[in-house]
């Protein structure tokens, strides 16, 4: 599925496998993202896949398996006992700044105001002008719907807001892939929609995503495919609605009888 | 009319009011240079503390151990003991004598307790600052490196801004100890603050004057630092406050807010 259309992945991850001392948390998993995909990484918890989606934009260095970004390799080298490094920071840091990421808990800067948060990367890692980013910060603010709190602090928003901002920060460096690591886990489910209606306007618009979620209506409804992980592998994947109206394996059947019910 | 106060000061205060009056400029001049020497060493010292605090909040074992030494060391003795060292202890090496820093700077009484004021505070600002930078939050330093912050610019845009704010309550304690620390340069012939007291002390066989007088100079001094604090504290802090601190009651409310 990976080179069918022939042109390059915005996103390839090639046997991928991370352990924690003794522990193997992803065993051997692939998986490849084209312009526009929206791809839902489901699993049980403990699955691993937090862990995949975190060791793409190497927050957690892989033990083996390569990643491509547009096309480019992160190059690793073996780093004796501590298993595999990377043998560039420079390169790693500028293939993050590639990819954008949601984290569950949002991690804003908490010294810096709304609009702060945004440009920061754009001016400090892009060396964007700054009256540049802040243009481009408040078409995006509004877009999240947050730009009356661009001044405020992330310690005076709800979540919600706060994960719209995250959002926003993350498209701010314009992406190749944004990466969304249980974006909706820390919310209030009051506060859950916002958040999904920002993620789907985004898939609408044509953004290339990577959601790591336990929204189920989300992965059917809004995700050109489903990746389903098992205990560090890939158990199964597809097209949503034939996924989850006709389950090849056993394993995500019960896995989607227990969390749809 | 004022012969008559005089004398009515004279007769009824339990205080010379009159003496502490005629020698007042002296007091003042004592509080400048207590000031300057706390000042200044708060500067320096908070100057050295900002890299020897990232050192120490490293793995680096080579760097991290000699500033644990030197911490251990300033934390671990007296203020008037480093100062004694400084002062008289290093004169006693001939080749020190002999050296081109000698007669400007280590023979002066001021220079030795600024030397040894300022190391003092940043062994104790280093490791202030070390606690602060060490609970950063794992979150946001992730978010900055999921955007490509490099290292270096991590601990300047992200680490440092947040622990330099989140210390900063702190270290307004370490400031105002410093300033009571530096009466210990009026054990080095230095006049500042206290020691005009002594000196009036000695002169006149008048204790309360000369240190009630000096009490409560430091007092006021320290009355203006922790205000100060509170409005340093009002900006730096702003991102902490509830919001309605901010948006109803601004200015005021904030100055006041206390957690």
């Amino acid at each position: 599925m990976s080179d069918s259309t022939g042109e390059e992945a915005a996103l390839e991850v090639v046997d991928l496998h991370k352990s924690f001392g003794n522990v193997e948390v992803i065993r051997g998993a692939s998986l490849s993202a084209h312009k526009g995909d929206v791809i839902s990484i489901l699993g049980a918890s403990g699955s691993g896949k937090s862990t995949f989606l975190r060791c793409i934009n190497l927050l957690e260095i892989p033990t083996s398996g390569d990643v491509y970004v547009a096309g480019e390799k992160i190059r690793m080298k073996s780093g004796g006992a501590s298993g595999n490094v990377p043998e560039d920071i420079h390169q790693v840091e500028r293939l993050r700044a590639r990819l954008g990421m949601v984290f569950q808990s949002f991690n804003l800067w908490s010294h810096m105001t709304v609009i702060e948060n945004v440009i920061e990367a754009p001016v400090h890692v892009l060396k964007v002008p700054k009256a540049e980013a802040i243009e481009a910060a408040e078409a995006l603010l509004h877009k999240v719907g947050i730009h009356d709190r661009k001044d405020y602090y992330p310690a005076q928003l709800s979540g919600g807001q706060q994960q719209r901002v995250a959002i926003a920060r993350g498209l701010a460096m314009n992406p190749a892939v944004m990466l969304f690591d249980e974006p909706t886990s820390a919310l209030d489910p009051e506060l859950v929609g916002e958040v999904l209606k920002v993620m789907r306007d985004l898939a609408e618009e044509g953004r290339t995503m990577l959601v790591v979620t336990h929204e189920m209506g989300f992965a059917r409804d809004v995700s050109s495919s489903v990746v389903f992980l098992h205990e560090g592998k890939v158990e199964e994947q597809g097209e949503p609605r034939q996924m989850f109206n006709d389950p090849n394996s056993d394993r995500f059947r019960q896995f989607l009888s227990r969390t749809m019910q | 009319m004022g012969e008559s106060i005089i004398a009515f000061l004279n007769t009824w205060s339990p205080l010379d009011l009159v003496l502490i009056a005629q020698n007042f400029d002296r007091f003042l001049y004592g509080a400048l240079v207590t000031l300057q020497l706390t000042v200044i060493a708060l500067i320096v010292g908070g100057l050295l503390s900002v890299p020897l605090a990232i050192i120490r909040a490293g793995k680096n074992p080579w760097l991290n151990a000699p500033v644990w030494a030197f911490t251990y060391l300033f934390r671990g003795t007296p203020l008037l003991v480093q100062t004694y060292l400084i002062y008289y202890g290093i004169g006693q090496f001939e080749w020190i004598r002999e050296t081109a820093i000698w007669d400007p700077i280590l023979s002066q009484a001021w220079w030795c307790a600024l030397i040894a004021f300022s190391l003092n505070t940043a062994a104790y600002t280093t490791e202030l600052l070390r606690g602060s930078i060490i609970t950063t939050s794992r979150g946001e330093i992730e978010a900055a490196k999921a955007c490509g912050l490099g290292k270096w610019m991590r601990m300047r845009r992200i680490v440092l801004p947040s622990s330099f704010r989140r210390a900063l309550p702190a270290y307004s304690n370490e400031v105002i100890f410093m300033l009571h620390g530096s009466v210990v340069a009026s054990t080095i012939t230095i006049q500042d603050l206290l020691g005009v007291g002594r000196w009036l002390n000695g002169r006149y066989y008048l204790a309360y004057e000369g240190f009630i007088t000096a009490a409560v100079l430091y007092l006021i001094i320290v009355l203006l630092i922790s205000r100060g604090f509170r409005l340093w504290e009002s900006r730096w802090l702003k991102h902490l406050y509830p919001l309605d601190a901010v948006k109803t009651k601004p200015k005021k409310s904030l100055a006041s807010f206390r957690i």
